[in-house]
């Protein structure tokens, strides 16, 4: 019996000790923080399927730069920053090559206070504030910024021929707050008006009195730009048209969502961002077949796409770099220049690295997302971070 | 002042819904002492059951009493399952084990269907607006105001017109004559649980009614809200917990209206330190119960 037990407490302390061991010289390892559980599972769940299919699909054909397997350690922060750092710090305790941080700026601008001066390359999942990459020369986007996402989106309001906005904002992260302002200064650069905005707490249990504000407007705006997202924007959106106000309203890429364009007839109208469409022969549209045909699951939201090209991103960089040394990572991916992806080509070079992208603008109809239109952000209109 | 009709009705549907997640908790705490912060989940719970019933094209008011049924049930079993075996136990015992209890949903949600929203899509109707003069109200307002008048007036005669109630009542007085009296320990607290349940569940479908969706976190937020009510009405104290809702919602729903926008983002920090105002001038609540231990 005690000599079962000890060979069974052998075989496990063995298989603990392998888990344990440095990486092979060959190997890039890869630290991912993946929230599988909290909100930003929702961004970060998605992202991470796509990121793990492409990293395998890589490896399959000889690895990152043809050269270098790919390895990843991935980590559940439960949608916690404190959690992430405390993640941070043990990937750059352990020298990791590359680090995958949170779908959101806030994770991320915290994690780059360590992975930055450790000289270790971080990239986002999906967030979007510009102002993430200030953080540190290490810190990466990989999703068009808010910046760009507004430009566009402000651009089409003031086309379409409104003349005021109004706007609600959250200040409890900085997506939800700097999105709309953007959204502002390009839309007043366009000639239009913002006649005033309201301010959210994320989470927040009714809108009812922010719906009340703003039908009580005189006049009432021609458009309401937000970028709340799930659940506020459903709780919120359902409050307004229960109201019986049917000004337009426009969104950012989060309201690119299965559960959004199932909310019925109130979300009808709606012009928001995304990061990308399949259109049918597309390289995006391809990636979903493969997807679907090798994990049984739709890809339906573009973190997933996303999650792949930010594989993409890092092979094109270790291949540009020649190595697998993270200074020389960084900075091959950062003078990346219309590199191939399947939701969009990304440009790192003169930028901030935030990825020049195209944004696209859909509209949701009877449920589906309907396609308008895919342009790049032009860069005189795009609001500074 | 049709604006400030219009927030006064926001603030009485709002508040209702909170009274009525506050009333559940505050059944289970009187009689078992324990603040049960499973109570969300069971909102959650009793959501994601009409998601499934509407998925699978039951009828939107079979869905409903579907999902009102399965929050009893839940809450039930949390009691038999969690809460039985920590009967007796000190209030910060049996507050973790309500905390472990959450979480263990939440995470069976998040990982069993999806860490994202699922839509519920309820008859086009509910999502419209009555004209009343000249108040314009949406009907999920309407309806939220008249289920949680009808429930609150269904509760009342359960504790005061039935057996069961009233044992209730006086467990909450004292638990250890009633026991002595011969009543059941077990079917008391069973009761208790039953309808906390029950409200959790009218709750659930008033919320997921008005917010399109139920997503694994989706308690979190109203049952502390619903907690500060309980804490405001007074801990222990039915009609204080009613009361409690009530107060928070107008809080909550009139600083939303009438801040100005330089001082906006500080509504929930100003919100609070109403309640707290509150509270140091009442320190048992609003509407303290009779006979209460305070840990």
């Amino acid at each position: 019996m005690m000599t079962k037990l000890t060979a069974k407490l052998a075989a496990v302390l063995f298989g603990t000790t392998l888990l344990a061991a440095p990486a092979l010289a060959e190997d890039f390892v890869i630290g991912v923080t993946a929230a599988q559980s909290g909100w930003l599972a929702t961004y970060d769940q998605p992202s991470y399927a796509g990121f793990k299919f492409c990293i395998d699909e890589i490896n399959a054909k000889g690895g990152l730069g043809g050269k270098y397997k790919a390895v990843i350690d991935v980590r559940d922060t439960r949608s916690d920053t404190a959690e992430a750092v405390k993640v941070a710090q043990e990937f750059a305790d352990k020298k990791v090559n590359f680090i995958v941080s949170p779908a959101d700026g806030d994770p991320t601008m915290a994690m780059g206070q360590i992975t930055s001066p450790a000289g270790i390359p971080t990239m986002t999942f999906a967030g979007t504030a510009p102002i993430l990459t200030s953080v540190g020369e290490f810190v990466f986007g990989s999703y068009p910024g808010d910046n760009q996402q507004a430009a566009v989106l402000g651009a089409y309001a003031a086309e379409l021929g409104y003349k005021t906005a109004w706007l609600l904002k959250s200040p409890d992260s900085s997506y939800t707050m700097k999105g709309p302002e953007y959204f502002g200064q390009v839309f007043e650069a366009k000639g239009g008006k913002v006649i005033g905005e309201g301010s959210f707490t994320l989470n927040q249990p009714d809108f009812s009195a922010i719906v009340t504000t703003i039908k009580a407007l005189d006049p009432q705006p021609d458009v309401i730009a937000t970028w709340a997202w799930e659940p506020d924007f459903p709780a919120f959106i359902k409050a307004l048209r229960g109201a019986g106000v049917t000004t337009p309203v426009m969104g950012a890429d989060v309201l690119d969502t299965p559960t959004v364009r199932g909310l019925g007839d109130v979300v009808n109208g709606i012009v928001h961002t995304s990061g990308g469409y399949p259109e049918p022969g597309s390289k995006h549209a391809d990636f979903n077949a493969r997807f679907k045909a090798a994990t049984g699951m739709e890809a339906d939201t573009n973190y997933v796409v996303n999650g792949c090209d930010i594989a993409l991103m890092i092979d094109a960089a270790v291949t540009a770099a020649g190595s697998s040394d993270p200074k020389a990572v960084r900075d091959a991916l950062a003078n990346l220049k219309d590199s191939p992806g399947n939701m969009s080509n990304f440009t790192f070079a003169g930028t901030d690295r935030m990825p020049l992208r195209a944004v696209v603008l859909a509209k949701i109809e009877n449920g589906q997302k309907t396609f308008i239109r895919r342009q790049l952000a032009d860069p005189a209109t795009m609001p500074k971070p | 002042m049709e604006v400030f009709l219009q927030q006064c009705v926001n603030a009485i549907s709002l508040g209702g819904i909170y009274a009525l997640l506050a009333l559940g908790l505050a059944v289970v705490f009187s009689i078992v002492r324990l603040i049960n912060f499973a109570h969300g989940e069971v909102m959650t719970i009793a959501g994601y059951a009409i998601w499934l019933a509407l998925l699978s094209s039951v009828p939107v008011v079979a869905a409903i009493i579907l999902g009102i049924t399965v929050a009893m049930l839940a809450s039930v079993a949390m009691e038999r399952i969690a809460f039985r075996a920590m009967r007796g136990a000190s209030v910060t015992s049996l507050l973790i084990t309500s905390f472990a209890v959450s979480e263990i949903v939440k995470v069976l949600f998040q990982n069993g269907i999806s860490a994202r929203p699922v839509p519920i899509v309820l008859p086009a109707w509910m999502s419209g607006s009555i004209n009343m003069g000249f108040l314009t109200i949406s009907v999920m307002s309407l309806i939220s105001i008249i289920v949680v008048a009808v429930s609150l007036v269904a509760l009342s005669v359960i504790l005061t017109r039935t057996t069961l109630g009233v044992a209730m009542r006086a467990a909450a007085e004292d638990f250890p004559v009633v026991r002595l009296v011969g009543i059941k320990a077990n079917h008391v607290v069973a009761l208790a649980f039953a309808i906390s349940g029950a409200l959790a569940g009218v709750a659930a479908v008033l919320w997921v009614a008005q917010r399109g969706s139920v997503d694994p976190l989706m308690g979190a937020a109203p049952v502390l809200k619903a907690f500060i009510a309980t804490v405001l009405g007074g801990l222990g104290s039915l009609s204080g917990a009613v009361l409690g809702g009530f107060v928070v919602g107008a809080v909550e729903v009139f600083l939303q209206g009438y801040l100005p926008e330089s001082v906006a983002p500080y509504r929930e920090a100003i919100s609070l330190s109403i309640i707290i105002g509150l509270l140091v001038l009442r320190p048992d609540g609003l509407w303290p119960a009779q006979n209460v231990n305070r840990s």
